[in-house]
C-alpha cells in the first residue's frame, strides 16, 4: 500500500499537519489521516489556530456566495431555444 | 424497467436539468466574469444537455455534469478570441510576497471574517483570482463540489485540484485583505516601502 512519505509516521509534524489542513477542513482527507491530523491539532496550538482561521475564511467564502439566481429573462430564453429544439416538458421549478 | 417515454424524458430534464439552472447560472457567471456572455454559456449549455440528456445517469450528480458542459461551453467560445494564460504557477509570486505579511493578513482578516457585509470584497477578490484557481475554489467553495467532482469537471488530476485550491485559496486571502483595505473593513496598517 502507498503511503504518504510526509505522513509515514504516527505523529504528523507540524509543516505536514498545514500542508494538509485544507483538505482536513474539506473532509477529503480520508478516515487515517483524519483522525492522526486532529490528534495533531489537539496537542499543537500553532496548528490549531490556524485551522480555526482557515474554517473561519472557508465559512466566509461560503455564506458570501451570491444568493445569485438566473434572472427569468434569460431561463425564459433559455426555454423558448429548447422549444425550438424539440422539448415538450414544462418549467416547473 | 421500460423505456420512459420521449415525454417522460422531456419531464425529466425538466424536474432535474432546469431545476439546477441557477447553479449552472452562477458557474457560469464565475467562468466567464460577463454577464452576456455568461447567459450565452448558459444557453448553449442547456441546449446541448437536452441533446444528450440519454447519456445523462439517472441518480448521480446533474451538477457535476452540467458544470462540464458549461465549461466545455465556455472554453469554446474562447478559442475564438484570445486565450487567457492558465500557467498553473501563476500567482505564485504573489502568495510568496505575501509570506512576509502572512500574520498581518490573517490577524485582518480574522476581525471581519464574520461581518455580514463582506460579500462584495469576497466576490471582488474572487473576480481576480487567475482562471485555474479560480475554477477550483468556486467549484469547492461555492458549489459544494468534492476534489473528484472538480477534477472531472476541470478533466485535471484530484491531486491538481488540491494544489489550486490551496493556492488559489491563498491569493484569496491576499486580495481579499487588500480588498477589505480599500473599503476600509482594515486599517491600513503596513507602511509599503514603496509607496509614493
Ligand atoms: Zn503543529
Amino acid at each position: 500500500m502507498m503511503r504518504d512519505h510526509a505522513m509515514d509516521t504516527d505523529h504528523i509534524d507540524c509543516a505536514s499537519a498545514m500542508e494538509r489542513l485544507f483538505e482536513f477542513l474539506d473532509g477529503e482527507l480520508g478516515p487515517e489521516l483524519e483522525v492522526r491530523l486532529r490528534a495533531h491539532l489537539e496537542v499543537c496550538s500553532h496548528c490549531f489556530g490556524q485551522a480555526g482561521f482557515e474554517r473561519r475564511f472557508l465559512a466566509a467564502v461560503q455564506a458570501a456566495r451570491e444568493a445569485e439566481r438566473c434572472p427569468d429573462r434569460l431561463r425564459s430564453r433559455v426555454l423558448e431555444a429548447l422549444q425550438r429544439e424539440g422539448w415538450t416538458g414544462s418549467d416547473t421549478p | 424497467m421500460r423505456k420512459p417515454a420521449a415525454t417522460d424524458a422531456h419531464a425529466a430534464f425538466s424536474a432535474v436539468a432546469l431545476a439546477a439552472i441557477d447553479d449552472v447560472y452562477r458557474f457560469a457567471r464565475s467562468l466567464t466574469r460577463d454577464e452576456a456572455d455568461a447567459e450565452d454559456v448558459v444557453q448553449e449549455a442547456y441546449l446541448r444537455a437536452f441533446r444528450s440528456w440519454h447519456t445523462f445517469e439517472m441518480g448521480t450528480d446533474v451538477r457535476r455534469w452540467l458544470f462540464t458542459i458549461a465549461r466545455n461551453v465556455f472554453l469554446r467560445s474562447r478559442e475564438k478570441g484570445k486565450r487567457e494564460v492558465t500557467l498553473d504557477d501563476d500567482g505564485a509570486e504573489i502568495v510568496d510576497a505575501a509570506q512576509a505579511r502572512e500574520q498581518w493578513i490573517q490577524g485582518g482578516l480574522d476581525a471581519i471574517l464574520e461581518r455580514t457585509d463582506l460579500g462584495p470584497a469576497i466576490a471582488a477578490a474572487l473576480a481576480e483570482l487567475p482562471e485555474p484557481y479560480r475554477e477550483a475554489v468556486v467549484l469547492v467553495d461555492l458549489e459544494d463540489q468534492s476534489y473528484e467532482a472538480a477534477a472531472e469537471v476541470l478533466e485535471i488530476p484530484i491531486g491538481t485540484v488540491r494544489s489550486r485550491l490551496f493556492r488559489g485559496r491563498k491569493l484569496l486571502q491576499v486580495s481579499l485583505a487588500q480588498h477589505a483595505m480599500d473599503a476600509g473593513l482594515i486599517p491600513r496598517a503596513t507602511p509599503a516601502p514603496s509607496a509614493e
